[in-house]
């Protein structure tokens, strides 16, 4: 029961970044119809420009962050993300489906991923960072740690997952309140019909490339000084959320969300629960998910992913 | 027998050596000329050349052929080929570290542990080529995490080392593995070049080009996609499976998800098109490493790093430029080393078998019946062809005339009802099964195999007839391959001299009318030799002055037996053709006769005209 409790409240907040990339995958798929493979590290990229201005590149302490800078630092890393998440659609996505080249857009985002990767790895070069904390959440409960039903709890996983779950519920208001967003809509449903009715549809597919990776990466930086952080942290993020959007066959945002929660929730029970002597272990953590989408889109696809078909 | 037996083998050697003298050419020569000194390589002592990086990178060169047949031939994005590498490398470590395998064993276990993983992660192949990649994708993160987590199977850090080993009964030297990579790189390079010249490669070429329209002809997606993507795999397998003994020591981190795209760089910088496309970018890979390795020492970079972003950057570049890759740049001074080709050569028409083979074999179909969601497309319709008649399909707009088409034809499948080629109930037949059964169709659009010639387009709907059509016999380019080969070229110019067009044969398909290219559509569906014959929209878009040719082509095959089933708007077509005319309207046959009986009937006025209201 109390390592139940733990594995849920750990598991929703990492399932609340996890579930904001799934949602960040599924509207880019809807969108385009392609698959962002760069969108885990253009968010990572975000990441790490916000850490390089917050703190250089040299190890630094949970508690180095003040406030003031700490937001000058986030905003750049803001802006850089959605840049790039822009930049990535327009010079790589947008040239190659306006084509019909499936191999362009695929070799040229997973370039963009692997070079992101290489900068962030050619200026970090340590095998891992511990991202400063703005918040002093060290100062609740016992260092950080506060005790819910007799379980121990990071006081920051009840913050992450608010804050994730604000993200997804505001953006899913935006998406069918706002005009922007019923232009999203009417781009996704139908994006010749959208352009012929006048909606800038590369404009606003360019910036809900942009947007998105904004989102997934407030979320992320939420979640940061949780981990040590890498190279790898924004890549695995959006592996996870790619996982995520996939479960649910790339359906609505929400639900997209949702399995994003899901994913985190099963992965923390993955890692720490066991059935008696039986157990999985966090070994197991990462491979089983993917192990299992993967057969689950080979044996079981969605009807639009076979529509090349006829 | 045994005398009978090698005197045929005998004739046939002797023909296919002379088909080889007549395909010889000076390209032939400077590429026995190329492999010959390759192979001295090692024994030059070279100074700065490390015989073991070569065999190496030819291992490489391997997988990344293979990768070519995934990504060139079947034009499926794979993100993976380095994974597949990972899983022989790691099988065939594991049995050779642990239970003490021989080299050779072990390295095709290898292989069969990488088709083992290409065959789970496979059945995406099925869905559009974007979800290969995602599939693709995820497999190569999956194999790196998992060796990265599970230590026991990857030996951790240090990695899992491998023993010294035999290969073909010699020391497993570095300069026995060049040899053997080299000769793999070969085997594997001339076998591919020939799958993808003979049956095989046109499946799969008309598969990248148009999926519907190739699938209607009866070639069979799953099947030779998955096909193409196992033997990729395989060859990575094999090429991981020997390389690891090469390097003593299997390191999880080699293997990263970084190195399958670098094998998809490889590919698309040589060319992906070209069978030897993939290997020469593995060269250009390596011959840019060794610029790029002291310039970043000069730069003072992380050497892992730079490589990275050298690769990622060199693929930007090449896509920017159009994507073709070196080898299709060089292809006009290759092309000049070859003999004037052989294609000049036309086969002579003959050997197609249209119409009836003996059994009664019309087509019936009972109560069909298909419904989308809440809108019911076909409403229980009954139908009946018999053979050497043409009878027409008409009615308004969603009347569900293509839906029955597509129902006929197994496209889709009925929510009622049932579909008889003869005595024989269709129900569980897919649709390559009905075109081998007899029961050809011809899709409403203009799609086209824009890459190829009529008469390869045409050659696309003999699959079905061919019956020594696989990949290992067009590998081996085996007597029978090719005997067929030559028949199904007859037949296909005779299935074009059907419909007028065998003047056209080696015209590209591009170049072709439109009218032109419904007629190498419906070429294609005879050369299946079907006894049923299902047009759709055969006169859309066609002149006045068309219509007759049309009309002449059409009872020129129902002359040869074929029941021919038009579904089509232009009346002037079905007066001049068609013997009997049934009418749908909502789903439902509600009117069947002559054009002139089913023309007075009040139901067919009220639905073309609408009711009368004065």
């Amino acid at each position: 029961m109390t390592i139940g409790l733990q594995v849920l409240i750990s598991g929703l907040a990492a399932g609340g970044v996890y579930g904001l990339f799934a949602a960040g995958h599924t509207l880019m798929y809807r969108l385009t119809g392609i698959v962002n493979f760069a969108f885990g590290d253009l968010v990572g990229l975000g990441i790490f420009a916000t850490l390089l201005v917050l703190a250089g590149t040299a190890p630094v302490t949970q508690a180095g962050a003040h406030e003031p800078r700490f937001l000058g630092a986030l905003i750049v890393g803001l802006v850089l993300c959605v840049a790039a998440g822009v930049a990535t659609y327009v010079g790589i996505v947008q040239p190659y489906l306006s084509r019909g080249s499936t191999i362009g857009w695929v070799a040229g985002t997973a370039a963009v991923a692997f070079a992101i990767r290489a900068v962030i790895g050619a200026t970090f070069q340590r095998s891992s960072y511990v991202f400063p904390d703005p918040l002093p959440f060290h100062r609740v409960g016992h260092d950080g740690f506060i005790r819910v039903g007799g379980a121990q709890v990071q006081a920051r996983a009840f913050f992450v997952f608010g804050l994730a779950l604000a993200l997804a519920l505001g953006s899913a208001w935006l998406l069918e309140r706002t005009r922007f967003g019923r232009a999203l809509r009417a781009v996704a449903d139908d994006s010749e019909g959208a352009r012929v009715v006048g909606v800038p549809v590369d404009l606003l597919v360019a910036l809900a490339f942009g947007l998105v990776g904004a989102l997934a990466m407030i979320a992320a930086i939420a979640a940061a000084p949780g981990e040590a952080v890498n190279a790898n942290t924004g890549t695995l993020l959006g592996l996870k959320g790619l996982v995520a959007a996939l479960a649910v066959r790339f359906g609505p945002p929400l639900r997209a969300f949702a399995a994003g929660l899901v994913l985190g929730v099963l992965e923390a029970a993955i890692a720490n629960v066991h059935l008696g002597s039986w157990q999985l272990g966090p070994s197991y953590r990462e491979v089983l998910p993917i192990a299992f989408v993967l057969l689950l889109i080979a044996v079981w696809p969605s009807r639009e992913a076979l529509e090349a078909r006829e | 027998m045994t005398a009978a037996a090698l005197a045929r083998t005998g004739t046939e050697l002797r023909r296919a050596f002379a088909e080889a003298r007549s395909g010889w050419s000076t390209g032939a020569w400077i590429a026995v000329a190329v492999v010959a000194l390759a192979a001295l390589v090692p024994f030059l002592s070279l100074p700065g050349v490390r015989t073991d990086a070569l065999a190496n990178t030819l291992y490489l060169a391997v997988a990344a052929t293979g990768l070519g047949l995934t990504v060139g031939a079947a034009g499926l994005p794979s993100l993976g080929q380095g994974a597949f590498l990972a899983v022989g490398a790691f099988t065939s470590a594991l049995l050779m570290a642990r239970e003490g395998w021989p080299l050779e064993p072990a390295a095709l276990a290898g292989g069969a542990a990488a088709i083992v993983a290409a065959l789970l992660s496979g059945g995406v192949v099925r869905l559009r080529p974007a979800f290969v990649a995602v599939s693709t994708w995820l497999l190569a993160w999956l194999v790196w995490l998992f060796l990265l987590a599970f230590p026991s199977v990857s030996g951790g850090s240090q990695g899992l080392i491998v023993p010294e080993k035999n290969l073909l009964g010699l020391s497993a030297t570095p300069t026995v593995h060049f040899e053997v990579a080299l000769g793999l790189l070969v085997l594997s390079a001339v076998g591919i070049a020939a799958v993808r010249r003979g049956a095989p490669g046109l499946e799969l070429s008309a598969l990248r080009q148009a999926p519907p329209l190739a699938t209607s002809l009866g070639v069979r997606l799953g099947r030779r996609r998955l096909g193409a993507f196992a033997a990729s795999a395989f060859l990575a397998g094999l090429a991981g499976g020997l390389s690891v003994q090469l390097s003593a020591v299997a390191d999880p981190s080699a293997y990263d998800p970084f190195f399958s795209f670098k094998l998809l760089v490889a590919v698309l910088l040589g060319g992906a098109a070209a069978t030897l496309g993939p290997a020469v970018g593995i060269a250009a890979l390596g011959l840019i490493g060794l610029v790029a390795d002291p310039l970043a020492r000069l730069l003072q970079l992380p050497l892992e790093r730079f490589d990275t972003a050298v690769a990622a950057i060199l693929l930007l570049f090449v896509l920017a430029l159009g994507g073709a890759g070196i080898v299709p740049w060089l292809e006009p001074w290759i092309a000049r080393l070859r003999r004037p080709e052989a294609r000049a050569r036309r086969a002579r028409a003959g050997g197609l078998a249209v119409g009836p083979m003996g059994n009664d074999a019309a087509l019936r179909a009972e109560g069909l019946r298909k419904a989308f969601g809440g809108v019911v497309a076909l409403d229980g319709l009954s139908l009946e062809l018999t053979r050497g008649e043409t009878a027409a399909l008409v009615g308004p707009n969603g009347s569900g005339k293509t839906t029955a088409l597509r129902l006929l034809s197994g496209t889709e499948r009925p929510d009622a009802g049932r579909v008889l080629l003869g005595e024989r109930d269709l129900a569980d037949e897919p649709t390559h099964e009905r075109v081998r059964l007899g029961l050809a169709r011809t899709l409403q659009t203009t799609v086209a195999f824009p890459e190829l010639t009529a008469l390869e387009s045409v050659l696309v709907g003999r699959t079905v007839r061919r019956r020594h059509g696989g990949a290992i016999k067009a590998a081996l380019a085996t007597p029978q391959a090719r005997e067929e080969q030559r028949t199904a070229e007859a037949a296909g110019v005779e299935a074009l001299a059907l419909v007028g067009l065998d003047g056209q044969a080696e015209t590209p398909v591009p170049e072709l009318t439109s009218s032109q290219r419904r007629l190498v559509a419906l070429a294609g569906a005879l050369a299946s030799e079907p006894q049923v014959l299902l047009v759709d929209e055969l006169a859309a878009g066609a002149g006045a002055d068309e219509l007759d040719r049309l009309a002449e082509i059409v009872e020129r095959i129902r002359g040869s037996g074929v029941a021919i089933l038009l579904v089509e708007h232009n009346l002037r077509l079905i007066r001049l053709v068609a013997g009997r005319v049934i009418v749908l309207d909502a789903g439902r046959a509600v009117a069947e006769g002559s054009l002139t009986e089913v023309a007075e009937s009040d139901v067919v006025r009220s639905s073309y005209l609408g009711a009368r209201r004065l």
